[in-house]
């Protein structure tokens, strides 16, 4: 036999054991016990407010088949059509719509029963209109996002010509500033997905679809990093490359943040307020800066062209995610945009780390780069309470 | 369908390919292709009522429950019932299953009907998975309560006394865990009339119930006789011109009291239906075992809704109509 064959025994092997397992029904598991009932309850993935209606998307989360029984709001039966199946199969879906005069703003429950009887409620904290696909909230949720991504992150490049004319230590303080504050982004990220991946229905819930998106991103990176570093002449990553990297990875990371922006406005869990705004423009001015340190570093000449498009990179996904957000019915798809993020940011960390190592006077252990580390954390712990 | 739904459709599956790989698209965005109907039912639950009513099954289904067996012609015999518990699932709701420990497979239990002075024979035969008793209210000796002698599955007891007093009584298992056993739907209606029979009028049975179906200690579903919104899907006809009297009964599990109010006219309540003495009112609360005799003579034809006046009750399915006809 040749070593093809024997590679491929193990896999057949397996296929004839599941097969046995399977066809021979309960009587393994009866040797242990009885396997508990099925939970039977539905998982309410959204709820949407229209003019005198609700419309609750549903899905089935368990192994076993879930028929949609009955239907309550406010806990009282009501009558409703469905978009979609009544018997759901996992992880399938059906939107119910109920004709219903709801109060604005006024909390709400929705119910949905399975046939078994088991009953998932969810509790709106109150309930308002779900805004749908206008031209006006176009271009209110675009200059949001413009707002929050693309104005501050320009406003702090132009940090630029003071550090240009900066000495080297000071310049290496804040290339590590810089790192501190993607490790900032990246840790935030990371807690943010492991939050909503906790808030999945269980069989999607594994810790390890966040390790997928974080790696998936941080590979994603370093292909991007070692492509880039091919053009330059020595071979490792030059600060320009470096510049746009960063700005790649703050990018990534602003997608998410327009994308809870845009969900919380469009489900009203967020207030618009002035405040909050202001919060997340003084908190990315700091990434302005971040991307401003690596393209001073090298020291030539960087046009207004150049300087552009490093913002638009940085802070356009946020008009991106704004955009999205208002439309983007799937919580395992927002889990893998902030593990994404996280990979992303932590990958812009490594390479930025190189560089500094590389570098800066002292290397990577010269008390300006861990000055400079810790300032860029703390930094973003400040003015991250803005937005908080 | 409307046109916005489907551009809308067309807006979330355009969105997905940009935001990540198709087959994760999958699990959220999908478009599902194969909608179904789209009528809306524009129902308040004032509009609940014939086809827009949620209700399982057909006109006549609980005929057994609501018209009670006639009174007897005569007292002093013997009346024979049996009773069979066993375990059964029970549509309470369109779709909703319950899965009940039922007299006779329904919940409630049978009607049971004798005279005062009877010698009441019922024969309890336990065809299901947990011991269970009778306990009638009323008078009799010790011994036939329904308490002591328990009835283990496979097993069977007749409970045997004279029938007394007159009036209207619930029977209902008292093996424990007491909550479960009368929740899960052993109980019934025991009427005992007194030996010159009363007037002749229209004779209805409701007992009313709750079934908390997901195991939390609170009703999902409220009832008369045992299915959601059923006299609103099929209302009661009655007639102007006869009495209307009503035995009513709570055995309503988990929560403190029921209540049962007429709508467009007055009726006389007698407690227990044991004394002559009533109160003249539309609205009247019992707590779980209370029961009592409602007689109506309707003064308008039309349609009447009755309901218990706890407002969640009546939007949990405790709701109906009387079609008054002359």
């Amino acid at each position: 036999m040749n070593s093809r064959a024997w590679a491929v025994l193990p896999v057949i092997l397996l296929a004839v054991v599941v097969g046995a397992f399977v066809t021979s029904g309960t009587a393994l598991t009866d040797l242990v016990g009885r396997n508990p009932p099925p939970a039977d309850e539905l998982d309410i993935r959204r709820v949407q407010f229209e003019p005198g209606e609700i419309k609750i998307r549903v899905t089935n989360p368990q192994q076993d088949d879930l028929t949609i029984a009955s239907v309550t709001v406010d806990d009282a039966i009501v009558p409703f059509t469905l978009d979609g199946s009544a018997r759901l199969g996992r992880l399938r879906s059906s939107t119910i719509h109920v004709a219903y005069a709801w109060v604005d703003g006024d909390p709400i429950s929705v119910g949905v029963t399975s046939s078994t009887g088991i009953e998932t409620t969810k509790e709106i904290a109150a309930a308002v209109e779900t805004p749908g696909a206008s031209a006006k909230g176009f271009l209110g949720n675009g200059l949001i996002g413009l707002l929050v991504g693309v104005v501050p992150v320009a406003l702090g490049l132009l940090w630029l010509p003071s550090l240009r004319r900066a000495d080297a230590r000071w310049l290496s303080a804040f290339m590590a500033l810089t790192a501190g504050l993607l490790t900032f982004l990246g840790i935030e990220a990371l807690a943010e997905a492991f939050q909503r991946q906790a808030e999945l229905p269980e069989p999607l819930a594994g810790a390890g679809l966040v390790l997928l998106g974080v790696a998936l991103s941080f590979l994603t990176m370093t292909m991007l990093g070692s492509r880039l570093a091919r053009g330059e002449q020595t071979a490792a990553l030059g600060a320009g490359a470096l510049a746009l990297l960063v700005a790649i990875g703050i990018g990534v990371h602003n997608f998410g943040e327009g994308l809870a922006i845009g969900t919380s406005f469009a489900f009203g869990e967020l207030a618009l307020g002035t405040f909050l705004i202001v919060g997340f423009m003084v908190h990315n001015i700091t990434e302005g800066l971040g991307i401003a340190a690596p393209a001073a570093e090298g020291g030539g000449h960087v046009g207004l062209g150049r300087l552009s498009l490093l913002a638009l990179v940085a802070g356009g996904p946020a008009i991106l995610g704004a955009w999205l957000g208002g439309f983007l019915s799937s919580d395992l798809l927002a889990v893998v945009f902030f593990a994404a993020a996280a990979g992303a940011a932590l990958e812009v960390v490594v390479e930025v780390g190189r560089y500094v190592a590389r570098r800066a006077v002292g290397g990577l252990r010269s008390n300006w780069v861990l000055g400079g580390f810790l300032a860029g954390i703390a930094a973003m712990y400040v003015t991250g309470l803005l937005a908080g | 369908m409307p046109k916005s739904r489907l551009s809308r459709r067309k807006l979330l599956a355009g969105a997905a390919p940009l935001v990540a790989a198709p087959t994760l698209a999958k699990l959220g965005l999908d478009g599902n292709a194969e909608a179904a109907e789209h009528d809306h039912a524009h129902a308040g639950h004032a509009a609940m009522v014939g086809e827009g009513a949620p209700a399982v099954g057909g006109p006549n289904d609980l005929d057994a429950l609501l018209y009670p067996p006639p009174q007897a012609r005569r007292a002093g015999g013997v009346v024979d019932y049996e009773l069979v518990a066993h375990d059964h699932d029970l549509e309470i709701a369109p779709g909703v299953f319950f899965p009940a420990w039922t007299y006779n497979g329904t919940a409630p239990g049978p009607v049971i009907r004798a005279t005062e002075g009877d010698r009441l024979r019922v024969r309890l035969v336990n065809a299901g998975t947990h011991p269970h008793t009778i306990q009638f209210h009323g008078i009799h000796p010790a011994d036939m309560d329904g308490v002591f002698e328990i009835v283990g599955p496979g097993e069977d007891i007749t409970y045997e006394f004279p029938a007394r007093p007159a009036g209207f009584h619930v029977y209902h298992c008292h093996a424990t865990p007491l909550k479960k056993h009368i929740h899960k739907g052993l109980y019934g209606a025991f009427i005992i009339d007194p030996p010159s029979p009363r007037k002749p009028a229209q004779e209805l049975v409701m007992v009313m119930n709750g079934y908390d179906t997901d195991g939390d200690g609170e009703n999902n579903f409220y009832t008369v006789n045992g299915r959601t919104f059923y006299y609103a899907r099929y209302p009661i006809r009655v007639r102007r011109s006869q009495t209307v009297r009503i035995y009513l009964a709570n055995l309503t599990e988990f929560d403190l009291v029921n209540s049962f109010h007429l709508h467009g006219d007055f009726f006389r309540y007698y407690p227990t239906g044991s004394t002559e003495a009533f109160e003249y009112t539309d609205t009247v609360m019992l707590c779980q075992g209370q029961r009592g005799i409602i007689e109506i003579d309707f003064a308008n034809t039309g349609r009447f809704m009755f309901h218990a006046h706890q407002s969640e009750f009546t939007e949990l399915g405790w709701m109906g109509f009387f079609e008054v006809v002359e």
